[in-house]
C-alpha cells in the first residue's frame, strides 16, 4: 500500500492468533482426567507408579510416530507404511546392538536416518509421481516388510544387549520417575507445535492441506513441503523404533509395527486432526494416544479381556469425527 | 513439444493399448508370469514342478482374494474416497457368527451361510450408513469398525476359536475336484471356486455391467454432483455399496472358515489383515481410487496374476524366503501400476 | 472530472486478441487514472474478461501497447503485473478456510523474526490494512472459514493491496453480495481512491455505477466503443451502447395456444436467496427468467427442481400445488432440468454418451426395472444423437472428449428420454460454438411446438429475446417486469441492470 497511517491503528488486537489450544483438545484432557479418576476409584492400583509409568512408555512410540503423520495428514496425505517402516528400523537397529555393539548415539542415529530414507522414497514417489499417497503407501508397506524380513534372516533376533536402556521400561529409563521415552516424546511434540505454529515452513503445510493448487500460486514449494512431511515422518518412525527396541525384552520377532499404521492414525484422528488436510494439531493426537493408551491399560486392569479396548479405539473415533462432521455442518449453514 | 507428440504417434498402438487399458496389460503380464517359471521349472530352478495342476490348486488362494477385491471395487467405485479397511474384520466376525450358528447351535448349513452373509451385510451398513448419510471420510468410518468388529470377534468368544466337527467336516469344501463332462482333461479345481468365487464374480459383473443399480454406482463415482442433478438417489446408491461389500466379506468368511477348519476370530486381521491385499488388488486391477472407473474383469486377472506369481514365487525360493519375495513383488507391481495410472492420465488423459 | 492532461497510471492502446480463429479483442484503447473508479461494462463475451486477463498478465496481447506511469511496458505474466502494482481480486474469494486472515494475506510472503513468522508485525500491518479499508481491526485474527462471503471478499481485497497496489481490478464484486454488503464494498472502494488507488471495476449491474464510477468504458464486440465521464450517461445510454443497433427480429412470430398455466409460481421464496417469484408458463409456451449473475435467477431453477426448498410462496402443477422434494421427485411430476453448470452438474465425464443420455431413466430403460435393457438404451441413444445432431462417432464415445456444445447436447438429451411437461433450461448455450446453439435453440422451439412448457433461465440477452414468447426480468432477487417477444434489448438490458426511471 502507498498509504501510511500517521497515528498507530486505535484498536490493537491482544489476540495474536486463534487459541492455541482447540476445542477438541479440551475435551481429550476432560476425558482423560475422568477416565483416570474412574480407574482410580474402581482399582485404586491404577493412580501407581507401576501403572501410569508402563502407561506412558506404552505411549510413547504411537505419539511420537503421530506427530509426523499429522504434518502429513495436514498436507491432506497419508502414510499407511509406518508399521513396516518400524519393522525395518528397529530390526536393522537390533541386529546392529547384537551383532556390531553399537553404543546407543550410534544405534538411534542408524535407526533415525534408516527412517528418513523410507520416508524419502514415500515422499519422493509421492512429491513426484503425483500419485495418491494411500496406493504408493501400501505398495511401499509390502517393499519394507520385504526389507524387513530380509534383515530379520529367519524367526527372532535374540539376545538384544539394553544399550537402549535410556528409552526403556526399566529404572535407567526414567528421571524422577518420568520415563524418558514420553519425555523425548513430550520435547518433540512440544517442537512441533511451535513449528507448525510459528515458522512459515510450519503454516504452508496447512495452506498445501487446504489448496495445494492455491498455495503453489502463493508461492510456497509444494512438492518440496510434502517431501519434507514423509521424511519428518520416517525420521521419528526411526526414533520411535529405539523406544519400541528399549521397551520390549531382549527379542524382537517379527510382528514389530504390525498394525501401528491404523494405531498412529486412530490417534491423529482423534487428536481432531481432519483427514481431509488443512487443519490438525500435534498436541491433539499425543493426547489422542494417551487416551487410546489409557483404555488399554484400564480395560486390563479391571479384568477385562484386553482386545475390548480396540471396541473403544472404534467408538472414539466416531464420537471425534462425528463431533467435528456436526461442527463443520453447524458452520455452513450459519 | 511437437517432437514428443510426433513421438507418441508413431509409438506402435500395441504400447498405448497396454499402457492405456488395464486388462491388456494385465493378461500380458499373466502370460508372461506364467511362461517365466514354465521357462525355470522346465530348467529345474523351481523346488517343485510348476504346472497346470500346481497352479490350478493354487487358486485356492485367489478366493478370498478376489472376492474381497470384489468388494473393494464395489465400495471405491461408490467414489468421494471410498474404501474399505474393515472387510478383514468382517470377515473375522462374520466367521465367528458362523462358528457359532453352524458349529456351535447346529443349523443347516444353507441356513447359517445366510445369516452369516446377511451379518456381513448388517456390518457393511454400519459403514453405509455412517459414510452415506452421516458423511464421514470412509477411510475414518472404516478405521473405526475394523477397531470395533475385530474387538468384538475376539472378545466374543473369549480368543477361542470354534472348530467342532461339524465345522472340521467343512474342511472337504476346500478341496479340489474333478469337474463333470471335460474334467478328466484339465486339472482338478478347487471346490471353493465353484461354490464361492464363480458365483460372486458373476453376481458382481452383473450387477455393475448389467443393472440399473450399477449404472447408479459408476454415475455417483464419476460425479456425484451432476448424479443428484440427474435425480439418482445418490446416497441410497453409496449405502448399498458398503451393505454389499460386507455381505461378500460374510461369504468370504465362511469360505475362510472351511478353509482353516476353524472359526478363528482373528482370521482376518492377522498380519497385515485381509483389507490391504483387497484394496491392493482393487487398484492394481485398474480401479481409481478417485471412483467411477473400474472392472470386474481387471480385478479377477490381477488376482490370477498375483496369485501365480506367488505360488511361482514360493517355488523359486527354499523355506520362509519365498513368503518374503511375494511382499516384494507385490509392492514392486502396486507402486508401477500406481505410477502408470499417473502417468496415464497425464500422457494419455486416463485409462479405461 | 480528471485533469485529461495528467499521465495516466495505465493506458492499453490498440490491443487485440486472438484465440485460435475467435477474435476476442479486435481493438481495444483503455486507461486508468490514479484516484479513480474505471467502470468497464459490456455484454457477455464482449471482450471484457480478455481485457482484464490481458491487464492482470494471464494472457498477452498479440498488438498494441501497453505504458504504466507513460513509460512503455510488456506484462508478460501475471508476476510482471503484480510487480508493477496491479492486483486483482475475483468473484469467488481464493483463501485458505483453515488459516487466518492476517496469514492468509502473508502466505507464502510472511514477515519473519528469527526464523519465527512475526505475528505482531502481520498483524498490525494487517490492522493497517483493514483500518484503510474502513473494516473492523478483529478481522486481522479470525479464522477466514468463520467469515461470511462478503467479508472474505473484502480479505480479498485487503489482501491485493498488501502488495502495495497501484491498481486494482475488481472482477464483479457485487454479484455475491446483498445491498447492505454493497454498500461497505462501495465505502472500500472510495477509501482506496482516496489514497490514490486506481480501481477497474467491472460490473453487470449498470445502476450501481453511478454511485461509485468516474468513468465508464463499453465495450462491444471485442471492440472498446468509448470511455465516457459517469455523469455524461443514463442507465438507458449504457445499455444502448452496450447492444448497439438493434437489428430488426427476423423471428416469425409464435403462436402460443391459449390454456392453462402448466407451470405457475405464486410468490415464491427462498429466504437469503430469491423472494416472491411470480412466474407461469403455458403449455407449448417458452418463457425466459432474464437477470444478470447474481439476481438469483440460477436460485429460482434449483429450487423449481427440488434441488432447494422453498421457503415460501406456491408452486403449481397443472393447478395443483406440489411441494418438490428432490430431482427425483421433480423428474416424477414431469419437471426436467439441463443444469447451467455443465461439467459439474451435467457431465459424466469419462462415461459413454449413452451412459449419459440414460443417466436418471434408468427405470424406464431397464427389464424387471432391474437389469439395463441396452438394446433399447442404444436405440433411444442413436434417435437422440440423430434429433439432437450430435457430432458423434458412436454412442459409446467418452463425453469428456467432446466439445462444449456437443456435450451439451448430450445432456440435453438427457432431459428429452421421458418427454417432460415442464423442462427447465439454465444457461442452456454458455459456453457453447455459435452453430451448436443455433441448433439447440432450433431444438427448444420444436420442444415447444409439440407442448413442452418451456422455462429458460438464462442471462443471455440476445438469446431471451430469440426464444422467448415472453420474457421475465429478474432483479435483485425477484421478477420485475414482463415483456414481449417484440422488446428492446436495450429495454431489457436496463430493467435487470436497474435503469427503469
Amino acid at each position: 500500500m502507498s498509504v501510511t497511517t500517521a497515528e498507530k491503528p486505535a484498536v490493537r488486537t491482544t489476540k495474536v492468533l486463534p487459541s492455541p489450544v482447540t476445542g477438541q483438545e479440551i475435551v481429550l484432557v476432560g476425558v482423560i482426567a475422568i477416565l483416570w479418576v474412574a480407574l482410580w476409584v474402581s482399582t485404586p492400583a491404577f493412580m501407581t507408579a507401576g501403572s501410569i509409568q508402563p502407561l506412558l512408555v506404552a505411549t510413547a512410540p504411537v505419539a511420537l510416530v503421530g506427530v509426523g503423520m499429522t504434518i502429513v495428514i495436514i498436507t491432506g496425505g497419508i502414510d499407511v507404511s509406518v508399521g513396516a517402516a518400524i519393522m525395518v528400523c528397529s530390526v536393522l537397529t537390533a541386529k546392529l546392538l547384537v551383532d556390531a555393539e553399537v553404543n546407543l548415539g550410534v544405534a538411534v542415529i542408524v535407526s533415525v536416518a534408516a527412517g528418513g530414507l523410507l520416508g524419502l522414497v514415500n515422499g519422493v514417489l509421492i512429491a513426484y509421481g503425483r500419485v495418491h499417497a494411500i496406493i504408493i503407501t501400501f505398495g511401499t508397506a509390502n517393499l519394507f516388510l520385504f526389507l524387513g524380513l530380509q534383515i530379520f534372516g529367519s524367526g527372532t533376533v535374540n539376545g538384544i544387549p539394553g544399550t537402549l536402556a535410556f528409552f526403556g521400561r526399566g529404572q535407567d529409563g526414567r528421571t524422577f520417575g518420568v520415563p524418558h521415552a514420553f519425555l523425548i516424546t513430550l520435547l518433540i511434540t512440544a517442537a512441533a507445535w511451535w513449528y507448525l505454529r510459528h515458522t512459515a515452513g510450519g503454516r504452508h503445510f496447512f495452506a498445501i492441506g487446504g489448496d495445494a493448487q492455491a498455495a503453489r500460486l502463493a508461492g510456497v514449494r509444494v512438492q518440496r513441503r510434502v517431501l519434507l512431511a514423509y521424511v519428518l515422518t520416517g525420521l521419528l518412525v526411526g526414533l520411535a523404533s529405539c523406544f519400541v527396541i528399549a521397551q520390549g525384552t531382549s527379542t524382537l520377532d517379527q510382528s514389530v509395527g504390525s498394525g501401528k499404521e491404523l494405531a498412529v492414525i486412530a490417534a491423529v484422528v482423534i487428536g481432531g486432526t481432519s483427514i481431509m488436510g488443512g487443519r490438525g494439531s500435534v498436541l491433539g493426537t499425543l493426547l489422542g494416544a494417551l487416551l487410546v493408551q489409557s483404555v488399554a491399560s484400564g480395560v486390563t486392569q479391571l479384568g477385562w479381556s484386553s482386545q475390548l479396548s480396540d471396541l473403544f479405539v472404534g467408538i472414539f473415533i466416531i464420537v471425534a469425527v462425528g463431533a467435528d462432521l456436526l461442527r463443520a455442518r453447524a458452520r455452513r449453514s450459519r | 513439444m511437437t517432437a514428443t507428440a510426433e513421438r507418441v504417434r508413431q509409438r506402435p498402438d500395441v504400447a498405448r493399448i497396454l499402457l492405456t487399458q488395464r486388462i491388456p496389460l494385465l493378461a500380458v503380464l499373466i502370460v508372461l508370469v506364467v511362461v517365466t517359471f514354465f521357462i525355470n521349472d522346465a530348467g529345474g530352478y523351481l523346488t517343485a514342478p510348476y504346472d497346470f495342476d500346481y497352479m490350478s490348486a493354487a487358486l485356492i488362494n485367489a478366493v478370498p482374494l478376489a472376492m474381497l477385491g470384489l468388494a473393494e471395487l464395489l465400495v471405491i467405485l461408490s467414489g468421494r474416497g471410498g474404501i474399505d479397511l474393515s472387510v478383514g474384520a468382517i470377515v473375522s466376525l462374520s466367521g465367528m457368527v458362523f462358528g457359532f450358528a453352524y458349529g456351535e447351535w447346529a443349523w443347516p448349513l444353507w441356513l447359517a451361510i445366510l445369516a452369516t452373509a446377511g451379518f456381513g451385510a448388517l456390518c457393511g451398513a454400519v459403514n453405509g450408513f455412517l459414510v452415506s448419510y452421516i458423511g464421514f471420510p470412509a477411510l475414518i468410518a472404516t478405521l473405526a469398525t475394523f477397531y470395533a468388529y475385530k474387538s468384538i470377534a475376539i472378545v466374543i468368544n473369549n480368543q477361542q476359536p470354534i472348530s467342532t466337527p461339524p465345522i472340521q467336516d467343512l474342511f472337504s469344501l476346500s478341496k479340489s475336484v474333478e469337474l463333470p463332462l471335460f474334467g478328466q482333461y484339465i486339472p482338478d479345481v478347487p471346490l471353493g471356486i465353484f461354490t464361492f468365487l464363480l458365483p460372486t464374480v458373476v453376481a458382481v459383473w452383473l450387477l455393475l455391467a448389467r443393472t440399473a443399480y450399477g449404472r447408479r454406482l459408476y454415475a455417483i463415482g464419476t460425479n456425484d454432483v451432476a448424479a443428484r442433478w440427474s435425480g439418482l438417489p445418490v446416497r441410497d446408491t453409496r449405502f448399498k455399496a458398503y451393505v454389499y461389500a460386507g455381505l461378500i466379506s460374510g461369504l468370504v468368511a465362511v469360505v475362510t472358515v472351511a478353509q482353516f477348519a476353524s472359526a478363528r476370530p482373528d482370521a482376518g486381521v492377522s498380519g497385515s489383515g485381509m483389507a490391504l491385499p483387497a484394496i491392493t488388488i482393487a487398484v492394481l486391477g485398474g480401479v481409481a481410487i478417485t471412483g467411477g472407473i473400474g472392472r470386474v474383469a481387471g480385478v479377477v486377472l490381477a488376482t490370477l496374476l498375483i496369485v501365480w506369481l506367488n505360488a511361482g514365487i514360493l517355488l523359486a525360493f527354499v523355506g520362509n524366503e519365498g513368503g518374503q519375495y511375494q511382499l516384494l513383488a507385490l509392492g514392486t507391481v502396486l507402486v508401477f501400476a500406481a505410477l502408470l495410472n499417473g502417468l496415464t492420465n497425464r500422457r494419455y488423459g486416463g485409462t479405461s | 472530472m480528471a485533469d485529461k492532461n495528467e499521465t495516466p497510471r495505465l493506458r492499453l492502446t490498440a490491443v487485440s486478441k486472438r484465440f485460435g480463429a475467435v477474435r476476442a479483442i479486435q481493438h481495444g484503447d483503455f486507461t486508468v487514472r490514479a484516484g479513480k473508479v474505471h467502470a468497464l461494462v459490456g455484454e457477455n463475451g464482449a471482450g471484457k474478461s480478455t481485457m482484464i486477463k490481458i491487464i492482470s498478465g494471464a494472457e498477452q496481447a498479440d498488438t498494441g501497447d501497453v505504458e504504466w506511469d507513460g513509460a512503455p511496458v510488456r506484462i508478460s505474466s501475471t508476476t510482471d503485473a503484480i510487480a508493477l502494482g496491479i492486483a486483482t481480486v475475483y468473484q469467488e474469494p481464493q483463501l485458505f478456510a483453515e488459516l487466518t486472515v492476517a496469514e492468509n494475506i502473508f502466505l507464502g510472503k510472511e514477515l519473519k523474526k528469527g526464523g519465527r513468522v512475526d505475528w505482531n508485525a502481520q498483524n498490525e500491518r494487517v490492522v493497517e490494512l483493514l483500518e484503510v479499508l474502513g473494516l473492523p481491526a478483529k478481522y486481522a485474527t479470525a479464522t477466514v472459514g468463520d467469515l461470511s462471503i462478503a467479508e472474505q471478499q473484502q480479505v480479498s481485497i485487503a489482501k491485493a493491496l498488501s502488495g502495495d497496489a497501484k491498481v486494482l481490478i475488481l472482477d464483479e464484486p457485487s454479484a455475491i453480495l446483498t445491498d447492505a454488503e454493497i454498500e461497505v464494498l462501495f465505502d472500500v472502494v472510495r477509501r482506496l481512491t482516496a489514497s490514490g488507488v486506481a480501481v477497474i471495476y467491472i460490473s453487470h449491474r449498470l445502476d450501481e455505477l453511478f454511485r461509485i464510477a468516474d468513468e465508464v468504458t463499453v465495450m462491444r464486440d471485442g471492440r472498446t466503443i468509448g470511455t465516457y465521464p459517469i455523469g455524461d450517461l443514463s442507465v438507458r445510454q449504457i445499455a444502448h451502447l452496450m447492444v448497439g443497433e438493434e437489428l430488426s427480429d427476423t423471428r416469425p412470430h409464435r403462436e402460443v395456444p391459449e390454456g392453462p398455466a402448466v407451470l405457475e409460481l405464486r410468490g415464491l421464496t427462498r429466504a437469503g436467496k430469491f423472494r416472491d417469484v411470480d412466474v407461469s408458463v403455458k403449455k407449448g409456451e417458452i418463457v425466459a427468467l432474464y437477470g444478470l449473475v447474481g439476481s438469483g435467477v440460477s436460485e429460482i431453477a434449483a429450487c423449481v427442481y427440488g434441488i432447494d426448498r422453498a421457503t415460501g410462496g406456491e408452486l403449481k402443477l397443472n393447478g395443483a400445488t406440489e411441494t418438490l422434494k428432490s430431482p427425483q421427485d421433480a423428474q416424477k411430476k414431469g419437471v426436467a432440468l439441463l443444469p447451467a453448470n455443465r461439467k459439474v452438474e451435467g457431465m459424466f465425464g469419462f462415461q459413454s454418451i449413452a451412459f449419459n443420455i440414460s443417466a436418471g431413466h434408468l427405470k424406464l430403460l431397464s427389464r424387471f426395472g432391474m437389469f439395463v435393457d441396452r438394446a433399447r438404451e442404444t436405440k433411444v441413444a442413436t434417435s437422440l444423437i440423430k434429433r439432437l445432431a450430435v457430432k458423434t462417432p458412436s454412442e459409446r464415445q467418452p463425453v469428456n472428449a467432446m466439445s462444449g456444445g456437443n456435450a451439451q447436447k448430450v445432456v440435453l438429451a438427457r432431459q428429452l428420454v421421458e418427454r417432460p411437461k415442464v423442462l427447465i433450461l439454465a444457461e442452456p448455450t454458455q459456453g457453447v460454438d455459435v452453430g451448436a446453439k443455433e441448433e439447440i435453440h432450433r431444438l427448444i422451439t420444436e420442444l415447444a411446438e409439440e407442448g413442452t412448457a418451456v422455462l429458460v433461465v438464462t442471462s443471455d440477452l440476445p438469446e431471451a429475446l430469440r426464444i422467448a414468447d415472453r420474457i421475465q426480468v429478474v432483479r435483485g432477487g425477484t421478477t420485475t417486469e414482463e415483456f414481449g417477444p417484440d422488446a428492446k434489448q436495450v429495454d431489457l438490458l436496463a430493467a435487470a441492470a436497474g435503469g427503469s426511471e
